[in-house]
């Protein structure tokens, strides 16, 4: 087992824990409340906005992140390597689907609900 | 101590001892490890929303519906248990790291109780789906049933990536037992704690991916079929 040599201001560790628990459950009421106050025409992108802060402050705090370079450094990398998929599969396959007709996925992809049964082959 | 560290002795041919440099004392080296293993459940995750964002640029109306029919009161529930129990959780560590192990077993013991109820409130609302004709390969989600396809991703991603995380809150509660076991045998203590941050930074993850999951699925549909698109 290893151990963590620095020193430990108990009660300002703990004061922080409570300040992250209040931000993230005023962030939680504010997830509840946008869809019906604000951007209510992109609620997709304000509830990801909302939970990307949300989960910055467990990342950094929770997590004890803040302050360890070596570690944000490769969680940034892991999430750059991420994000450069996400962004090729929906931003370029996805995009230029030529074989919509075929799948068994994207049959009814042209259509709203209305169409919303696959199409068999 | 249980956890004394005796060192290895490597003898050289002309008898020379020389001691073999041990890495138990290495805490950051502990930490560091666990967060690669942090990266693979990132990437699992991450491959999922992938694969559920995809779905959901081809049915996006379909997914609007499917999030809106989801019982938001009791996602928002398990949302709050589980940002408390992060709390716990983390009071624990800094209890056990000043000294207080009592204090901190206390709150392991807050914290498992907070994911029992968790997994009780998942349990309660997957059984409302099941009667409802909603689960995976039964009732409105098999081939020939006449739900709209798209919801039928939307449920299918819904059911596999809650269970998922259902089954990291199980393995979660599991990693609490053995720690409080390991602290009883005084494998943990003030002095050696990498065990339980290690399973507090576990337990935070499986918070964080809650925190992605509830939106997703829960909230998109919250403001109609027009508000997510």
């Amino acid at each position: 087992m290893g151990t963590n040599n620095t020193t430990i201001d108990y009660k300002k560790e703990r004061s922080a824990y409570y300040k992250v628990l209040i931000g993230l459950l005023l962030l939680t009421a504010v997830t509840f409340i946008q869809p019906h106050l604000f951007m209510t025409e992109s609620t997709f992108v304000a509830q990801m906005a909302i939970a990307v802060v949300k989960a910055w402050l467990i990342i950094m705090y929770y997590m004890h992140l803040k302050g360890d370079s070596l570690i944000g450094v490769m969680g940034i990398f892991s999430l750059v390597i991420v994000a450069t998929f996400f962004i090729i599969v929906i931003g370029f396959d996805v995009a230029n689907f030529q074989y919509g007709a075929e799948s068994h996925i994207t049959g009814p992809a042209s259509a709203g609900v209305e169409h919303a049964t696959p199409v068999h082959h | 101590m249980s956890h004394e560290y005796i060192p290895e002795i490597a003898t050289s041919r002309d008898g020379t001892k020389y001691e073999v440099q041990g890495w138990q004392d290495d805490f950051y080296g502990g930490k560091l490890g666990f967060w690669l293993f942090m990266f693979t459940e990132v990437l699992m995750f991450g491959a999922m929303f992938m694969v559920l964002a995809y779905y959901n640029t081809l049915h996006p109306h379909e997914f609007l519906e499917a999030s809106a029919s989801l019982n938001r009161l009791l996602g928002g529930i398990n949302t709050v248990i589980l940002l408390v129990s992060a709390l716990t959780m983390g009071l624990s560590l800094l209890k056990m790291r000043v000294g207080d192990v009592k204090g901190a077993k206390l709150m392991i013991y807050a914290t498992m109780l907070l994911a029992l109820a968790f997994l009780v409130i998942k349990g309660f609302e997957w059984r409302a789906e099941y009667n409802h004709g909603i689960f995976l390969m039964h009732g409105e989600m098999l081939p020939e049933s006449g739900m709209a396809f798209g919801k039928k991703l939307f449920f299918g991603m819904y059911f596999t990536m809650t269970g998922i995380h259902g089954f990291h809150i199980i393995i979660g509660i599991g990693l609490m037992i053995w720690l409080l076991k390991r602290i009883n045998a005084g494998k943990v203590s003030p002095e050696h704690h990498i065990l339980h941050w290690n399973i507090a930074l576990y337990w935070d993850i499986v918070h964080l991916i809650w925190v992605f999951v509830f939106p997703y699925y829960y909230m998109i549909g919250a403001g109609g079929v027009t508000g997510g698109h």
